[in-house]
């Protein structure tokens, strides 16, 4: 029960993270029709921008960190919807999908070439200790990381529905037209969904790094739990792309324990596929309806 | 009396709580050119689409020279010689005007195998340059679709129709956004077809002067139901048909 | 001069010269530059494979890479077992033609970027059992010292012999492949992408195409498979992972979708590009990201479709002048 308890948890953690990818990834799709191949090397390249700083500029961690933030909210967000996404949208999904393949090959090259090809050691958030809850041992990272992202969740949420600039964001997402023609700047409202992802990555980057060490190649996986969270729990909500990071990070987990060490990986990939064919909307989805 | 080359009996279709479609029956014998015209809404489009298996009728049935085809899918009906143009152009762009004639043609008789193993045309070049002559074509035949101007892709999709010497052919607006020299054109070909090969027609469109001058026979639909049906100046001159034009 | 480049006989010559190229290099050539072209070649005949199901078809497949692994490990494990190279070679084919054909059904179901991801995630799937089924695969450690044909005393053993050997296949697929995209099939694959509706209004089965469309590219990888085993005589499950399925889909496009010579071109640049870039020591894949980015940018079609424009700007140019001096010499006409 102990062991159980553990897994869990640190799945829900592991699955919160990839939960906040997921739902950046879903927001591009949504307002912009961006499929972003790349999205797991995003995740990986903020921890980078921080040793970055620190190794090069000399400064502290904290200060680093929000070094870090701006500069992903301005590479990750707005260069690369100025630079990539606005001029290839028009060649339509494919040429878009090659672009954002090659970008993360791009940026994975960069960060081996130009810093290293070791994983490095990112120092953790919070310090680090162990909880007693009923015999199973529970790390505070794995509490803080899940409360992060609750409170990243709910934040979100709150600005979706409960503020004008959500809505409005809402209504790019649903019908751009109409969107323009109530006066709406969508091309600033898909701007702000831009660098919403860019800070979510980012703070994705922040929370998992100390876990599995910064390394160039952490995209890979990262990127693939990114896109089959936000399937399986549904195209169309933010709801759904948290549930399927959570019940990802908790199956993967479990079954990494009681099923196969080797074929980890493996269930993730089952469960899209028998998504994808049986409910492509995603388990939480709506087949017809678009909402932020 | 000979068998009716379509047969549409009580044919209606539901969307969840909206009637498209209510209760409509209809005959078309050989050769006859049919017009099925009526305001925006009245079900003209969704009846084509039941007719040709992009939908399943809610009820009623739909035959063939007599062989049930209610449901069946699009392309076994085109093996029954059904064919059909689009409302929106559906030409294939990156085909040459020959190649979308072939194409058209191609799938109409053999195996798969016959066709990956037997000739590169399908032994139809001899058709295709016939269609290509008869709709005018001739100096683009060879060009890609895609960079015909509107008109010419609108005879194109029509002469696909043909390819397959079809029994039946249904013309989904044939008429849209198709200039005025264009139309006499398109309209005096379909006519050719018709008397040359026999072939049946079924039309829909909106352009009542073009109705008017090709077909034989019209029914009116309005709300999913038949109104009225005749010959053109019957329904000219009927008070129901332009009462439901105006009303709406 | 643009209908001379376009003309028959130039392009007739042009093969002709490639041809000769391609047969008297060798002589000229070290073991290395001989192994280098063998695997651009073995590559294109992958790539060739995807263009078909994505190229023509319009099937967005991310799992090429998978099948030209289940052909290596079938052609590896049967020649090292004893069987003669045609028998795997066949093998590794069919194997990949009924895999693919499996694979094909999720695309009846679900499309392009859906389509995307069902197809990558098998990609994963299959190099995970790679990987994991060790009493088959030998696992990580890869399968050793594959043997190469020896075909009717033939021993294509030495670099030169078996880049020959090569040639001759990879010709011999490739004729194969022009010939499935100038027959009725290849209107119907091209149909199929360009509009499923009409085309299953006017007789065609996309069913049935959208099936053989995996099948078949499927299969064709498969035969790279067969190739790249005695090729490389030594591989692991992760030669033929993710990364193997992107670069392919990233050569079919950048070299031109639904073109011929489209994957040969894309091959190259990921094959033999990184070779020459070799000056910019490790940085080559950056410049290889950058010019994919910047190439999508401004021309989507590819490489080929940068020479279709070229072609066409050319002759839009001259057209546009034989109507200038036609409108002027009917002014002078008119003002006498």
């Amino acid at each position: 029960m102990a062991a159980f308890i553990q897994l869990f948890v640190s799945g829900l953690a592991t699955g919160a993270i990839y939960a906040l990818v997921a739902v950046g990834f879903m927001l591009l799709w949504q307002t912009s029709q961006t499929i972003n191949f790349a999205q797991g090397e995003f995740v990986m390249i903020p921890a980078f921008f921080v040793l970055w700083a620190i190794r090069f500029l000399g400064i502290d961690f904290w200060p680093a960190v929000g070094i870090g933030v701006i500069v992903s909210l301005i590479i990750l967000g707005f260069l690369f919807k100025r630079m990539i996404v606005d001029p290839m949208i028009k060649h339509g999904v494919l040429p878009m999908v090659i672009s954002t393949i090659a970008l993360s090959i791009f940026l994975k090259e960069m960060v081996k070439d130009f810093y290293s090809s070791q994983a490095q050691p990112f120092p953790s958030l919070i310090p680090s200790s162990d909880i007693n809850f009923f015999g199973a041992v529970i790390s505070t990272q794995n509490i803080f990381i899940l409360i992060i992202a609750s409170l990243t969740v709910v934040a979100l949420n709150f600005l979706l529905n409960g503020t004008r600039l959500g809505r409005a964001m809402q209504a790019t997402a649903q019908n751009p037209t109409v969107a323009r023609i109530l006066g709406i700047p969508v091309e600033r409202m898909i701007l702000y969904t831009f660098l919403i992802n860019a800070a979510l990555v980012a703070l994705a980057s922040f929370l998992i790094s100390p876990i599995y060490l910064a390394k160039f190649t952490n995209g890979d996986v990262l990127g693939l739990a990114a896109f089959i969270a936000a399937i399986v729990g549904g195209f169309n909500q933010v709801r759904g792309a948290i549930v399927g990071g959570l019940i990802l990070g908790v199956i993967e987990n479990l079954a990494a324990a009681y099923i196969s060490a080797q074929y980890r990986g493996a269930i993730p990939l089952i469960l899209l596929i028998v998504v994808i064919l049986w409910r492509p909307h995603g388990l939480m989805g709506r087949a017809e309806e678009r909402t932020v | 009396m000979m068998q009716p080359v379509l047969e549409v009996t009580d044919v209606s279709k539901r969307f969840g709580g909206v009637t498209a479609v209510d209760g409509v029956s209809f005959k078309v014998y050989e050769g006859e050119i049919l017009g099925i015209i009526g305001p925006n809404g009245s079900g003209k489009s969704t009846l084509f689409n039941c007719v040709l298996g992009q939908l399943h009728p809610t009820h009623g049935s739909i035959k063939v020279d007599g062989h049930d085809v209610t449901g069946a899918r699009p392309c076994d009906l085109n093996r029954l010689g059904v064919s059909r143009t689009f409302q929106l152009l559906q030409v294939f762009p990156e085909l040459s005007v020959r190649d979308n004639l072939i194409l058209a043609g191609q799938e109409h008789e053999g195996s798969m195998l016959d066709r990956l193993l037997g000739p590169r045309d399908a032994g139809l070049t001899a058709s295709a340059n016939q269609m290509i002559e008869f709709f005018r074509l001739s100096h683009v035949a060879d060009e890609k679709a895609g960079g015909l101007s509107y008109g010419q892709q609108k005879l194109l999709d029509a002469a696909m129709a043909f390819m397959a010497g079809p029994r039946l052919v249904l013309l989904d607006e044939p008429a849209g956004g198709v200039n005025l020299t264009m139309l006499g054109h398109l309209r005096d070909r379909l006519k050719a077809i018709n008397t040359e090969q026999n072939a049946t027609f079924v039309v829909i469109e909106h352009n009542m002067e073009f109705v008017m001058a090709l077909c034989n026979r019209i029914i009116v639909l309005a709300e999913g139901k038949i109104i009225a049906e005749g010959t053109p100046d019957e329904i000219r001159s009927n008070p129901e048909v332009i009462e439901a034009y105006l009303g709406h | 001069m643009i209908d001379f480049l376009t003309s028959r006989g130039f392009k007739i010559f042009f093969a002709l010269f490639v041809a000769a190229l391609l047969i008297t290099a060798p002589f000229y050539l070290r073991n290395f530059g001989l192994y280098l072209i063998a695997m651009w070649l073995v590559i294109s005949v992958a790539a060739l494979g995807l263009n078909l199901t994505l190229g023509y078809a319009g099937q967005v497949s991310m799992a090429q890479g998978a099948f030209v692994g289940i052909g290596a490990y079938v052609t590896g494990l049967m020649t090292l077992a004893g069987v003669p190279w045609p028998v795997a070679f066949l093998c590794s084919g069919l194997l990949c033609f009924v895999v693919g054909w499996v694979l094909g059904y999720p695309a009846l179901r679900v499309q392009h970027h859906y389509l995307a991801f069902v197809t990558l995630a098998f990609s994963t799937l299959v190099f995970l059992l790679m990987r994991n089924e060790e009493w088959l695969t030998k696992g990580i450690y890869g399968l050793t010292d594959v043997p190469r044909p020896i075909l009717f005393g033939w021993n294509t053993g030495k670099a030169f012999d078996f880049y020959f050997f090569v040639l001759g296949v990879v010709t011999l697929l490739s004729l194969g492949v022009w010939w499935i995209i100038r027959s009725p099939w290849g209107r119907a694959f091209v149909a199929l992408r360009e509009n499923p509706v009409r085309a299953l209004s006017l007789g065609v089965d996309t069913r049935r195409y959208t099936l053989m469309a995996f099948a078949m590219g499927s299969a064709i990888g498969g035969f790279a498979g067969a190739l790249y085993a005695p090729l490389v005589q030594f591989f692991e499950p992760n030669s033929f992972a993710l990364p193997l399925s992107l670069n392919l889909l990233l050569m079919v496009i950048v070299g031109g979708g639904g073109t011929f010579f489209g994957p040969f071109i894309g091959a190259a640049t990921a094959v033999l590009l990184p070779e020459w870039l070799r000056i910019a020591q490790g940085y080559y894949l950056i410049i290889y990201a950058i010019v994919v980015m910047i190439l999508m940018l401004f021309c989507p079609t590819g490489i080929m479709g940068l020479g279709d424009r070229f072609i066409s700007h050319f002759r839009q140019k001259r057209i546009s002048a034989e109507r200038a001096d036609k409108a002027k010499d009917m002014a002078q006409q008119e003002g006498k």
